[in-house]
């Protein structure tokens, strides 16, 4: 049986601020800038929006956005608490709202000063879902993201062999596509000498394993397939949407297996929806807080066995050209961190065929992934229906 | 009022105990290592919580378990991300497989990052930190 939520749903407009470190603009001005550039990039006024998906906390709430876009009766509020799996996880919330008629157009927006503003180690702090890493981690010395996730990594490379020139590869090859994009925070081709060489973060990772801290804003706009299909840009639309929640969400360090998150339970099923396998994917956008996390997500996505993900990644496989191309505008690592949504705006373009020096000849079918909390993970899988 | 301020000793992050927890912290300042085991299957849980989720019961008791364990991943923190850690960096934060069939974070004191492996034993230790708080750390053990 056809899964009853596939392809009735399209990413209908994509918007984006411009990528910088630094900016007066307050974290809600990047989010409206954005939404207005996905509304209008769907050929919608900001009138049609009855759904409003907000990346919280930072930016704004709906009621920003009923104050600011004039929003004449917004039917569906909601915030998706998954750090960085929530923008894609909130797809399947949208698809799930205009599929079954509530709403009609969904938008889902990030706004983030996270250069500029408040940075990642205080921040993390304020999430309910950081709770109990704060009671019995902070005091031990464990505040940020890369000092929860490192552990994880360490065991990859003592139990497969997984070496510091895997990350490298992923570094690498995530800021040659950046530099193919006009709109990036790091600009300057980088090497694996000087990967090696960057200052150690949280053994294993170096600074260039690690994302950026950037301002910036993303917003996306979700429609009824059959209501996309009269809009402005080449129809869109998501085969397959799940997310999934690991065992002990809330504390890593309690995970039976740190290498098992939630991306284990969501990829599955959202294969099963799309009705396709990662042989069918012609371009991937995979979640990439840190390199390492872009080698896991490979294994728990199929591409390659448990604990092969560092090889997997060598010999040009994930580049421009190769069988699986990743990362073709330079995801968290070189182009920005507005938490993922560039990367569901950058596997949009590829599969509208406007990515411009990165694109992926002939790109059909193609997924993204969000990764966050403590491993929560969600993943869509799109396709050119046009 | 002076008006060159000193800026303050940062302070260490402590952590709030809650309803459930404070069993576990006012065994730590006595030097004993509480956990939470619950009264229905017997099972042990941590962190602590008010449910069993093998067998849904909220009955539970705090019980003095065994302190050694085995080395499960480690890292070693470069930047420290808080002020306070900043004298202490580099520092190797190990986390470790209890015997009593919990993970403990906590750093690793006495054992050089080059030395360590998975599965190497290692036994904790109780650090107060002020009159309320005792953190826990791990030496060879």
């Amino acid at each position: 049986m056809v899964h009853p939520l596939r392809e009735k749903a399209a990413v209908s407009g994509i918007g984006e601020t411009a990528y910088t470190r630094g900016t007066h603009k307050s974290a809600l001005a990047l989010q409206l800038e954005a939404s207005l550039a996905a509304i209008a990039d769907a050929g919608l006024s900001p009138r049609d929006i009855d759904g409003v998906v907000p990346y919280f906390p930072g930016g704004g709430i709906a009621e920003d956005f009923i104050a600011n876009l004039g929003l004449p009766d917004l039917k569906l509020s909601l915030f998706v608490p998954m750090g960085g799996a929530t923008c894609v996880a909130a797809i399947q919330s949208a698809a799930m709202a205009v599929a079954s008629g509530v709403c009609n157009h969904v938008l889902i927006a990030v706004g983030r000063t996270g250069y500029s503003g408040a940075r990642v180690s205080t921040r993390l702090q304020q999430f309910p879902q950081f709770a109990l890493a704060a009671e019995f981690e902070a005091p031990i010395g464990i505040f940020a993201p890369a000092q929860l996730y490192a552990p994880g990594a360490r065991r990859h490379m003592e139990l497969y062999g997984t070496t510091e020139r895997h990350f490298a590869e992923v570094a690498v090859v995530t800021r040659q596509h950046a530099i193919l994009n006009g709109n990036v925070v790091m600009n300057k081709p980088l090497t694996v000498e000087e990967h090696h060489a960057s200052r150690m973060i949280s053994d294993p990772f170096r600074l260039f394993d690690c994302s950026l801290e950037s301002d910036g804003g993303a917003a996306i706009v979700v429609s009824r397939s059959d209501r996309a299909r009269d809009l402005k840009k080449p129809l869109v639309t998501i085969m397959g949407v799940a997310e999934g929640h690991p065992e002990s969400p809330a504390s890593i360090a309690q995970r039976p297996d740190l290498l098992e998150f939630g991306l284990a339970k969501s990829a599955p099923r959202a294969y099963e929806m799309a009705g396709v396998g990662p042989k069918d994917i012609d371009v991937a956008e995979i979640y990439d807080c840190f390199t390492f996390t872009v080698i896991n997500q490979l294994e728990l996505l199929g591409f390659c066995k448990k604990g092969e993900g560092g090889p997997f990644v060598m010999g040009g496989r994930i580049a421009l050209g190769g069988e699986l191309p990743i990362n073709t505008h330079g995801g968290l690592l070189s182009q920005g961190h507005v938490v993922g949504l560039n990367h569901v705006i950058e596997l949009t373009r590829q599969l509208r065929r406007e990515a411009g020096k990165a694109q992926v000849k002939d790109a059909e079918v193609g997924l993204v992934t969000g990764y966050g909390d403590m491993g929560d993970g969600s993943i869509a899988i799109l396709r050119r229906a046009a | 009022m002076s008006t060159a301020a000193t800026p303050a000793a940062p302070e260490r992050p402590l952590p709030t105990p809650t309803r459930e927890s404070q069993p576990h912290w006012d065994g730590m300042r006595e030097g004993r290592f509480l956990l939470q085991y619950c009264s229905g299957c017997g099972k042990v849980r941590h962190y602590p919580r008010p449910v069993c989720p093998h067998c849904f019961s909220m009955e539970s008791e705090f019980k003095e378990a065994p302190t050694g364990g085995a080395i499960h991943a480690w890292t070693v923190c470069h930047h420290p991300f808080n002020f306070f850690f900043k004298a202490a960096a580099p520092y190797i934060v190990a986390l470790v497989d209890m015997d009593a069939g919990v993970r403990v974070n906590a750093p690793l004191r006495g054992v050089a990052e080059a030395d360590i492996k998975i599965g190497q034993r290692v036994k904790l230790g109780f650090e107060p930190v002020n009159k309320e708080v005792t953190l826990p750390f791990f030496v060879a053990g």
